[in-house]
């Protein structure tokens, strides 16, 4: 796979404007932010264990470069929801997103953060945390094991390599 | 000074003897349940001072508050208090009934400190108010939370769920 992960250039023609400069910045930035997600610890419920196990040893989110979680939200990019979020927590959740810094994702890992799972229509529970902030990649699992973590986590890598500084042709946003 | 658990050695029914003797007229329905619980029914009205002899007693002291449950049963609330022993080892679980029109009780934040919290929580999920509780604020829900989710006739308003 190399270095770089599987990343190749974009073609100067997917851009409005073409700039050889623009290209290169695209790969660099997407090769190191993908690579080095500092995911933000949002541990709600029993999906926190699976995700703190995938931190250790055993499982080793380090492998993707992603073993550094950080309490604070302004030194993320990445917050995992692990767990229900309840009406009380949610206000709490969108501050805590709004401070972190752009660019940012979120993954809402676990039947609650997706739907609000086993608890949906609950009185005091939100139905998916997709209702308060943007989500990018669900995973399922009651709770998922760090396995199907780690996947939420490749999904995430291909789609951050998919971004750039510069909008995108119709035709290359249409995959042509 | 420490507390010898179960020093104070007398058989349940003998302790229930004595307690339903302690508070004639006030504990009432004083009954057993094996192995180590006496279970009885107390006035709302008489449930500070008799909570405050309870705890005070000699050699039997009801010293420590395990916790408060509240039930709905349609016609009335009740606030149960479950109450622990070390000299005897033993609990003892006192039911007051609250009515539902006036969901009002004392407070035993002062004989037990224990109960802040559970007297907070039954507030917050079944509207029973405690007088004279230092902070009587909800505890579990959001502060402008409308209703008690846990009262059998809950309704559950638009209003509590901003975020459709």
């Amino acid at each position: 796979m190399g270095l770089t992960g599987g990343l190749k250039y974009p073609k100067l023609e997917d851009f409005e404007h073409p700039n050889i400069i623009t290209t290169s910045a695209d790969l660099v930035f997407n090769w190191a932010r993908s690579h080095s997600v500092f995911p933000f610890t949002y541990g709600l419920a029993c999906c926190a264990i699976e995700m703190l196990s995938s931190g250790f040893a055993r499982f080793d989110i380090a492998r993707y470069g992603m073993e550094v979680f950080r309490p604070t939200p302004r030194q993320c990019d990445l917050m995992i929801v692990a767990g229900t979020v309840n009406e009380k927590m949610a206000p709490v959740l969108k501050r805590l997103y709004d401070q972190m810094a752009e660019p940012k994702w979120v993954i809402a890992m676990g039947a609650c953060a997706t739907s609000g799972g086993p608890f949906y229509d609950g009185y005091n529970v939100v139905n998916g945390v997709d209702k308060v902030v943007p989500v990018d990649v669900y995973i399922p699992g009651c709770p998922p094991r760090p396995e199907a973590l780690f996947q939420g986590l490749l999904e995430l890598q291909k789609k951050i390599q998919k971004m750039s500084f510069v909008a995108p042709t119709a035709a290359a946003a249409s995959g042509k | 000074m420490g507390i010898e658990i179960g020093s104070v050695r007398l058989s349940l029914d003998d302790l229930a003897a004595r307690v339903a003797q302690e508070f004639a007229g006030e504990l009432t329905d004083v009954s057993i349940q094996e192995p180590d619980t006496i279970v009885a029914r107390l006035e709302c009205s008489k449930l500070h001072p008799v909570a405050r002899r309870l705890h005070d007693l000699a050699e039997i002291a009801y010293d420590s508050l395990n916790w408060i449950a509240a039930v709905d049963y349609r016609t009335h609330f009740e606030s149960v208090y479950h109450l622990y022993s070390y000299a005897t080892n033993t609990y003892l679980e006192v039911h007051v009934e609250v009515p539902r029109a006036k969901a009002v009780v004392e407070t035993v934040c002062d004989i037990w400190p224990a109960a802040d919290w559970h007297e907070r929580e039954a507030w917050d999920m079944m509207g029973i108010r405690y007088e004279g509780h230092p902070d009587l604020r909800r505890i579990l829900l959001k502060d402008d939370w409308i209703g008690h989710p846990l009262r059998k006739d809950y309704v559950d308003l638009a209003e509590n769920h901003p975020n459709v």
